[in-house]
């Protein structure tokens, strides 16, 4: 069985037919060519999948595409502005919060959801609000510091600027 | 800076040079690359841990509609295996299967539902042969044999003396000993394997894509495999996600798809599960150490023997490497004159193991650095008086030729017993809690690689052209650990330009120049180097253009911020564009290479196995780790790490940082949480749920310190920084837990069961020696 | 597509009338909520299901009220709506804590209180691809006709790991329950049966609609033992309530992650202020240890999994009772 879905991705609208099994991440990467939501395990154990849907993070490997009919759909493509590195694109980029980077596009929309609600986090909240992500290259710790520097920009509208190191 | 030298590139944070595609979503890694045409491969793997193939009947799956190509053992009768002298595995079992999830068959469909319904309609006949799954069952006298020149199942006996042992032990105050069992460990790198190989039959030509840290293992193994000229093939290596040395060999399923794309004539895409990724395995072997020590009064180290066991799994792959390692390793961190070492890599019906992070030292230095820490209580000494009594005094060769030029474990000890407060802490953190310190050390790349062809250890080349910028054409593996960015850095540095003139161009055979590749942290040591080489020549072009047309003498041009002057005169300057076309317009476009080879004696002693160990220049780490043991449930939370690395000179700090970071954490990990298990060698934690890889959650804050000791032969004095902090980290824990607690623990990982059950022992033992 | 799916007709039911008819309709369908649990299950081949009915749109499922006599619980509500909820939570501690502890933060945007207390039961030799279980000869639960952790025995061992569970059966929850037959309303302890191949009291086309508590009295906590601080399922999780009455204090424990279904351990008597705390607390320890029975369904040994459990229960009273450590 298939459906057709209207979603709205990175402010984007498209209509597409889906099959009914088809996860959402498969949709996302084959259908739509946005790649950058990754598939780090066999189902809901990484967080490398990461995407927002209707502002709160989801698991994309564990989400059917059919379910997402009408909803708002944000990835890491749609991030930067006008080709300009989000604060939690620009902070884990000068901070090496990205090594190999696998995790990365996960990483970043887990932070991003989290500094949406709150906008100066601690190091435990962080630590809370990405406890689903796994990382295998910084050991955290780059990641802690790339949010703590992304909301400070945030918050004093420093976008543009470089982070201090 | 500590050799005061002025710098404008190097010795700053720098952010990687591919950075920007990693966080945007825009970094292609091999299965995000256009696959839309591409047949999607799979493979039947053996459900067995041993037996023989009596039957593998494919024709109902090649019947299939949409099934376009099946390969099968019978596809490629040509071993491989990354040590030239111990190739014994085949991509696809042929006769034996030798552990559970081995390849047997595969399939290259349509799409991915077609190929899973092929492979259910393989038939597969096989007789299950007793198994073995652990080193002692393997070398139990009835034991049945993994490979038939192979008797006892031993893949690699290892037996070195060095200096007089027994005088040694003679010598000493304290003799020790103490038996280490640590589990097997997976590399668990967060993107699973993947490979997309195309062929065109007309040109008998191969494209090749692949996750591997490796390229030219990949590029050797498939000519040698799939009997091809090599120069038919063609590897390029995308983004990768990790590898930490899971990569390094090349892997059956890379084989397999070039198998077959090219019975197919097509294009292949084949990506692994996370389960089929565990089972490729290539991780850290489950090791028993049995080692003794002695010592004097004074701390000081007068003998060591050591006995290794490692249950290696079912090939050869890197395995006489990792055991020759652990014994070779031994040395070069402190001054010990006495050293027996003798090491088996036995065979058992498990995945291979191969190199992971840390490769050879890791249990071993877990086992030296936990009895020199129980001695010094014994002795009532301080554990770093202890270290302090065994320092090297660099420059020397170590007792089995290992050269050293640098050394700054002195300063690491400093730094983080300041940094600690560990005289003030120390025992005097309340019950359940505790600190412990490790030091650890790593080799820059291996002075002799594998496949020694006489070759340089690497080449780097280096174009300009009329546009006026810098291409730097490299075979060096990004695989996040950012040596594109080095070599930029290295090229930026020596050229005075910025580094947004350079751009870097790496892994593609059809490119770039060949490299030994990602593994033993070679790279910054030998391609920096290279890198450095390369850009010297080109400088040299430009200065000569320059001087010409400034009608100077060379040596009077000054090179600065993408500016050519005369020295002692102000008016003449000229930019690099202007000298860039200068130079030019004699020979037009410049090409340069550098390379770089490590002298004679770097390369280890004249003994048996004294080329193993032999480096450049060792890393040098100590670590301080403070715990908190819950003794109700046994389980460990690791409060505060302080950990220092003496890396020779940080050209990219932010990059050093990040290393030293993530190599005590992967530490951490082996220490705390993760290990495979397997259930009658099927594997039982081939997922991230149940490997357990260390969350944010549980992640300490750790607090780093690089240490400087400029290393004479290290470009701009740097050694390796990516390796050489992990094995301290376990041991230093085990100290912590054994301050918290009073436990001696023998085991790794420290997971709470284990310690829960070593801590209900010790309290039975307190309580029956009370009694008596 | 690249991943694996099963093929399922998904139908989203816009109330629970048509969702019961559904189910009615189609023996072979499977109810789904916030899908973290089902769908990763669907992913290794698991779940056969032709059809897929998705709760998501069911708004009745998501009730969230708090009055005098206590509050209801949506089954569609999520753990993390919950969590953010502007509520009375000083009786609800447990809860709270078992909110928390329950996998990832993602997951808990996603998954739901029914759905968790729902959830499949788990074991090693069960959640493993179709590939590990075809060469392990299955098993009992599912296609198979041995338990691989207990060969002698006649029922599947497989471990209840559910989190809230044992907060909401300390707290006094019941659930109420929709089917063809009309709504039932039972004690949380009676949704679950210690069998872990069939360990729900759900019939045949019934829909958990919603969890009640009563209002609470006293003071409740929940521990849980796992490797890491996150995504882990409980190695053994206990909650603990305390009540204090004229005849001293009362409590009540209930475990889970031990048997294949949560375990309620009643204390018989209050703790007065004759007794002797150190005796109490081991006694109590004694009886969480007697109640569990913990298997091989972790690579964790059942032996530790029963003493940390008994151990940390025992701490746990003690905090609530704010009697120090021994």
């Amino acid at each position: 069985m298939s459906r057709i879905i209207s979603v709205t991705i990175n402010g984007r609208s498209y209509q597409d037919l889906v099959p009914d099994n088809m996860l959402l991440i498969d949709y996302l990467r084959e259908r739509r060519h946005l790649t950058g939501a990754k598939q780090g395990c066999d189902g809901g154990e990484c967080g490398a999948c990461t995407v927002l849907v209707n502002g709160a993070p989801r698991l994309s490997c564990i989400t059917l595409a059919s379910s997402c009919d009408g909803v708002n759909i944000e990835t890491i493509e749609g991030q930067a502005r006008g080709g300009h590195l989000s604060p939690l694109q620009r902070a884990f980029h000068e901070l090496l919060g990205a090594q190999c980077g696998y995790c990365t596009p996960g990483m970043i929309m887990a932070a991003e959801a989290l500094l949406r609600r709150n906008p100066d986090p601690d190091d435990d909240q962080i630590r809370q609000a990405l406890a689903g992500n796994i990382c295998r290259c910084t050991g955290y710790g780059a990641i802690i510091r790339a949010v703590h520097a992304a909301a400070l920009m945030m918050r004093e509208d420093l976008a543009g600027a470089e982070v201090g190191r | 800076m500590k050799d005061g030298a002025k710098r404008h590139a190097v010795g700053q944070p720098a952010p990687l040079i591919d950075g920007i595609e990693k966080v945007t979503g825009r970094a292609r890694y091999t299965a995000d690359l256009d696959h839309g045409d591409a047949l999607v491969g799979a493979i039947l793997r053996s459900p067995v841990s041993h037996g023989r193939i009596l039957r593998v009947d494919t024709s109902r799956a090649e019947a299939l509609d949409g099934v376009m190509a099946v390969v099968t053992g019978d596809d490629c009768a040509v071993p491989y295996g990354v040590i030239p002298i111990a190739q014994n595995e085949y991509p696809l079992a042929r006769d034996r299967l030798r552990y559970r999830g081995e390849p047997v068959a595969a399939v290259a469909a349509v799409d991915a539902k077609t190929a899973r319904r092929a492979l259910d309609l393989i038939v597969l006949e096989i007789e299950e042969l007793p198994a073995v799954h652990t080193s002692d069952e393997a070398r139990a006298p009835d034991a049945p044999r993994l490979h038939d020149n192979k008797p006892g199942n031993i893949e690699r006996e290892v037996h070195h003396v060095f200096g007089n042992p027994a005088d040694g032990f003679a010598q000493a105050d304290l003799v020790r000993e103490a038996s280490f069992s640590c589990a097997e460990v997976n590399h668990a790198m967060m993107e699973p394997h993947a490979a997309l190989a195309e062929y065109d039959p007309e040109r008998d030509r191969l494209t090749f894509h692949s996750v591997t840290q490796v390229p030219f293992y990949v590029h050797l193994t498939l000519a040698r495999c799939l009997e091809m000229d090599a120069s038919r093939i063609r590897v390029i290596k995308p983004f990768v996600g990790g590898g930490f040395g899971a990569r390094t060999e090349t892997l059956n399923f890379e084989i397999i798809t070039a198998l077959l794309a090219r019975k197919a004539g097509a294009r292949v895409m084949m990506r692994l599960s996370r389960e089929e990724s565990f089972l490729t395995h290539r991780g850290r072997p489950q090791t028993d150490v049995h080692l003794k020590i002695g010592m004097t009064g004074k701390g000081r180290i007068t003998a060591v023997e050591a006995e290794v066991t490692m249950a290696g799994g079912a090939y050869a792959g890197y395995g006489l490497v990792t055991i020759l390692y652990a014994g070779a390793l031994l040395h070069g961190i402190y001054d010990i004159a006495n050293v027996r070492y003798d090491g088996w890599r036995v065979y058992t019906n498990t995945p291979p193991c191969g190199a992971m992070r840390g490769h050879g030292t890791v249990d071993v230095r877990h086992a030296f650095e936990c009895l020199l820490d129980r001695m010094s209580r014994k002795l009532g000494l301080d554990p770093f008086e202890v270290r302090r009594a065994n320092l090297l005094n660099a420059p020397l060769f170590t007792a089995n030729g290992l050269m050293v030029n640098s050394y700054g474990l002195d300063e690491c000890l400093d730094r983080v017993e300041k940094a600690s407060n560990w005289h003030e802490r120390k025992g005097r953190l309340g019950p359940g809690r505790g600190l412990g310190m490790a030091c650890s050390h790593y080799v820059s790349g291996a002075a002799k690689p594998v496949h020694w062809t006489g070759e340089p250890h690497a080449v780097v080349s280096m174009k300009l052209d009329f546009d006026g910028g810098i291409t730097v054409f490299t075979g060096a593996s990004d695989i996040g650990q950012g040596s594109s960015t080095i070599v930029a850095l290295a090229t930026a540095e020596i050229l005075s330009i910025g580094i947004e003139r350079i751009r870097v161009v790496a892994n593609d055979s059809a490119v770039t120049p060949k490299d030994n590749g990602s593994y033993s942290s070679r790279v910054t040591f030998m391609v920096g180097n290279a890198a450095i080489e390369a850009a010297r020549a080109m400088r040299e072009k430009l200065v000569a253009a320059a001087a010409n047309k400034l009608e100077a003498d060379p040596e009077d041009i000054l090179c600065e911020a993408e500016t050519f002057s005369v020295r002692g005169s102000a008016q003449s300057m000229l930019g690099f564009e202007e000298v860039a076309l200068a130079a030019l317009a004699a020979e037009g476009t410049i090409n340069v290479k550098g390379t770089f080879s490590t002298p004679p004696e770097a390369q280890g002693g004249k003994h048996r196995g004294g080329a193993v160990g032999a480096t450049m220049g060792f890393s040098y780490g100590a670590q301080v780790v403070e715990v908190e043991v819950d003794r109700d449930t046994g389980q460990v939370m690791v409060k505060k790490v302080w950990a220092a690395l003496d890396c020779g000179y940080a050209i990219n700090p932010l990059a050093v940082r990040g290393q030293i970071e993530g190599s005590v954490w992967m530490g951490m990990g082996q220490a705390l949480s993760e290990e495979t298990a397997y259930r009658e060698g099927l594997q039982s934690h081939a997922g991230l749920l149940d490997y357990k890889v260390p969350t944010i959650v549980e992640s300490p804050d750790i607090e780093v310190f690089i240490v400087e000791s400029i290393d004479p032969n290290g470009p701009f004095g740097a050694k390796e920084a990516g390796e050489g902090a992990l094995s301290g980290f376990p041991p230093a824990l085990a100290n912590a837990i054994a301050d918290a607690t009073g436990v001696d623990a023998d085991f790794l990982p420290f997971t709470p069961d284990r310690l829960l059950e070593a801590m209900r022992k010790a309290e039975k033992a307190r309580k029956r020696e009370a009694a008596q | 597509m690249t991943e694996y799916m099963p093929e399922f007709e998904h139908l989203v039911p816009a109330s629970l009338d048509e969702a019961l008819a559904v189910l009615a309709e189609r023996p072979d369908s499977r109810v789904c909520a916030g899908g973290t649990d089902l769908l990763v299950n669907m992913r290794r081949g698991l779940v056969e299901a032709g059809t897929l009915v998705d709760l998501g749109m069911v708004d009745a499922l998501r009730i969230l009220k708090q009055d005098d006599t206590g509050l209801t619980i949506g089954a569609g509500v999520t753990l993390a709506a919950l969590l953010k909820a502007d509520l009375d939570w000083s009786q609800l501690n447990a809860l709270r804590e078992a909110l928390a502890a329950v996998a990832g933060p993602t997951h808990r945007e996603m998954a739901t209180v029914g759905g968790n207390l729902c959830q499949d039961t788990r074991c090693l030799y069960y959640n493993q691809s179709e590939w590990w279980r075809r060469s392990n000869d299955y098993c009992l639960k599912y296609r198979g006709e041995t338990c691989h952790v207990a060969p002698k025995g006649n029922r599947c061992r497989a471990a209840y790991c559910g989190d809230l569970a044992p907060a909401l059966m300390v707290l006094g929850a019941e659930v109420s329950i929709a089917g063809p037959d009309g709504a039932r309303r039972v004690g949380i302890g009676d949704l679950f049966a210690e069998d872990g191949a069939d360990h729900l009291k759900l019939k045949a086309g019934e829909i958990l609609v919603a969890v009640h508590l009563p209002r609470a009295e006293g003071r409740s906590t929940y521990g849980k033992i796992r490797q890491r601080g996150a995504i882990d399922f409980p190695l053994a999780g206990v909650a603990v309530s305390c009540r204090g009455r004229d005849d001293g204090l009362w409590f009540s424990l209930a475990v889970t992650g031990t048997n294949s279904c949560p375990v309620m351990v009643e204390m018989p008597a209050p703790m007065t202020r004759d007794d002797a705390a150190d005796v109490f607390f081991r006694d109590m320890s004694r009886r969480v240890q007697k109640a569990v029975s913990p298997q091989r369904t972790t690579t964790v040994a059942p032996h530790f999994r029963r003493l940390s459990v008994s151990a940390l229960a025992a701490r746990l009273a003690r905090g609530l009772a704010g009697v120090a450590d021994p």
